[in-house]
């Protein structure tokens, strides 16, 4: 088998951060329950498509064999510094930057010292592979792709992992929901900033966790577009893309707010 | 101490192909050049900014973007190396600033009394983003002059343009009453484009001067019409055409700097000088500035 895991993340810093604060350090429990799942099924490589990291020209993918560093949100910089040691599967990530093509996207690699890892990238490495047993490969949202164009990119990177032989984790890194609060809250009473949204959040993990797939299907563009999820949902897109929506459901690790933003642990059941 | 005043504002964009194309010593990637004409209008940018003898310059750029409040640099030193994340094959600059934390800390102070909600970023590893140093290199490659940082807050974004620039608004406001009770010389840097569309694939190499060209014919014109109208000072009429021009064009200005700039100098009907336009990856770039002590608005140095 190919997939051996599938995985949204909230790539919000908070639960790293701020794990002390009751909201934030429910979804980090759930960050490490996925880790330890994750651990079990053994990848080599865990396949990442993180919505903070924003494209404009071509499709860009890391290629530096290793990156190591601190790294600075741009919001959340009073919390601290988030440190990262990462090594990236380069072989798989030059495969599928050659493959692209063929699906109507250039793709470019990207192997500089200090360029900007974002920060889901990041806090995603640190909770599901703190021990960086497993190599990373990782993508970019180009912020004018498309949903389709973002399955077909998750479906041709699950096929030249087969074609390498890899067992691989596919990891959606992006939030649920898109409002949050603009100005300061009480952070230990942080919720779910529009009511509306928090119900089209439910709805939406109540039908993973029933095994509704087909429903959920269908229901991800009226989410997208009403819950101002976070980049239209794109990073879900890239993880069925991927998974060629053979799943049978998932485990919701944990749900709560970020800031009023949705965030949701969510391990997909293979089928 | 005197009354601090503002003595000029730059429209000031940041492509990284300028950085690139000078090739100063601070940037990794070397190029055949590119971009002269908008490269030659910094030249006299900078030019004039030294006959003003500024000391601070304050630069609001739309990549550093924040979601709760407006963020403005709050480090005395900031040092390290800046890789754009979307073209970082062509920026990889070791900035080195320093940064007037006093001025700064009014205008978050000023900002909140406004209103707003603001924010010291006092974090010593933070990486200055690259539209912040694109254009103070481009304004004043010496880096010897004091800067004010502020982050591009996103709410034009996230609310509506109106609201979003109405925010910008207080914030110009807030950062003119700082700059007064300051007694600093200060200047104003817009880090704009103007028409936004460009191009989705890179020349090889990039400074290939024979792809460059506006991306399309209505933004071109878009971007005519606002010159013209600022060229003529009819600034009032400039901000009425904002919205549209934001909306047909994907204009840059949406996040907010040239509001900021002209809120805090008081929207003078004052002609600007352009010193150039051009474009970088078919996006329409301006560099012009409203020198407000020719303009006898501000006392020279």
């Amino acid at each position: 088998m190919t997939i051996v895991a599938a995985l949204l993340v909230p790539g919000s810093p908070l639960p790293q951060v701020a794990r002390d604060n009751p909201p934030w350090g429910a979804l980090a429990d759930a960050l490490e329950a996925a880790g330890a799942a994750l651990a079990k099924a053994a990848p080599d490589t865990l396949v990442i498509y993180s919505t903070q990291w924003l494209a404009v020209l071509d499709e860009l993918w890391l290629t530096r064999a290793r990156m190591q560093g601190e790294h600075v949100d741009d919001n959340w910089h009073e919390y601290g510094a988030l440190p990262y040691d990462i090594r990236i599967d380069t072989q798989l990530t030059q495969a599928i930057v050659a493959a692209t093509p063929a699906v109507g996207v250039r793709s470019k690699g990207v192997d500089y010292d200090g360029f900007p890892l974002d920060t889901g990238t990041i806090v995603a490495s640190n909770f599901l592979n703190p021990d960086g047993r497993a190599a990373l490969a990782v993508a970019a949202n180009n912020l004018y792709h498309d949903w389709q164009t973002t399955e077909q990119l998750g479906r041709v990177a699950a096929q030249q992992a087969q074609a390498l032989g890899r067992r691989i984790a596919v990891v959606g890194v992006g939030g649920l929901s898109g409002s949050f609060f603009r100005h300061g809250i009480d952070i230990a009473t942080d919720h779910i900033a529009n009511p509306q949204e928090d119900a089209w959040n439910r709805r939406m993990l109540s039908l993973l966790e029933q095994g509704d797939v087909t429903a959920f299907r269908a229901a991800c563009p009226d989410y997208a577009r009403e819950a101002r999820v976070d980049m239209g949902f794109k990073h879900c897109a890239f993880v069925m893309g991927a998974l060629d929506w053979r799943v049978g459901g998932a485990t919701v690790h944990g749900y709560g707010p970020l800031y009023g933003a949705g965030g949701a642990v969510l391990e997909f059941n293979l089928t | 101490m005197g009354k601090g005043e503002i003595v000029a504002g730059y429209l000031a964009p940041h492509p990284p192909h300028l950085v690139y194309g000078e090739n100063p010593p601070q940037n990794e990637p070397r190029s055949q050049g590119g971009w002269e004409p908008l490269r030659w209008a910094y030249e006299r940018a900078r030019k004039t900014l030294d006959e003003l003898k500024p000391d601070v310059l304050l630069v609001h750029s739309p990549h550093w973007i924040t979601q709760q409040g407006h963020h403005f640099l709050g480090v005395p030193h900031l040092t390290g190396k800046s890789v754009d994340p979307i073209f970082p094959n062509l920026f990889r600059y070791q900035f080195e600033l320093n940064v007037d934390v006093e001025l700064a800390q009014a205008c978050a102070e000023e900002g909140a009394r406004l209103g707003l909600t603001t924010k010291m970023m006092r974090n010593p590893k933070f990486r200055v983003d690259y539209g912040t140093i694109t254009t103070l290199h481009m304004m004043r490659p010496q880096w010897d002059i004091p800067v004010v940082g502020i982050s591009a807050n996103n709410s034009p974004y996230y609310l509506s343009t109106r609201e979003g620039l109405e925010e910008m608004d207080i914030l110009g406001r807030a950062t003119r009453a700082a700059i007064e009770a300051s007694g600093r010389r200060a200047v104003l840097l817009a880090s704009n484009t103007l028409c936004h569309y460009h191009f989705h694939e890179e020349p090889e190499p990039p400074e290939d001067m024979s792809k460059e060209h506006p991306e399309n014919m209505a933004g071109y014109l878009w971007d005519m019409r606002i010159i013209d109208l600022l060229r003529q000072g009819r600034v009032k009429e400039t901000f009425e055409l904002l919205p549209k021009f934001i909306d047909e064009a994907f204009a840059e200005v949406k996040s907010g700097a040239f509001t900021w700039m002209f809120s805090a100098m008081g929207y003078p009907e004052l002609a600007g000088e352009l010193h150039g336009y051009g474009t970088v990856i078919g996006t329409g770039n301006a560099v012009m500035e409203w020198n407000l002590v020719k303009a006898g608005l501000a006392r020279a140095a």
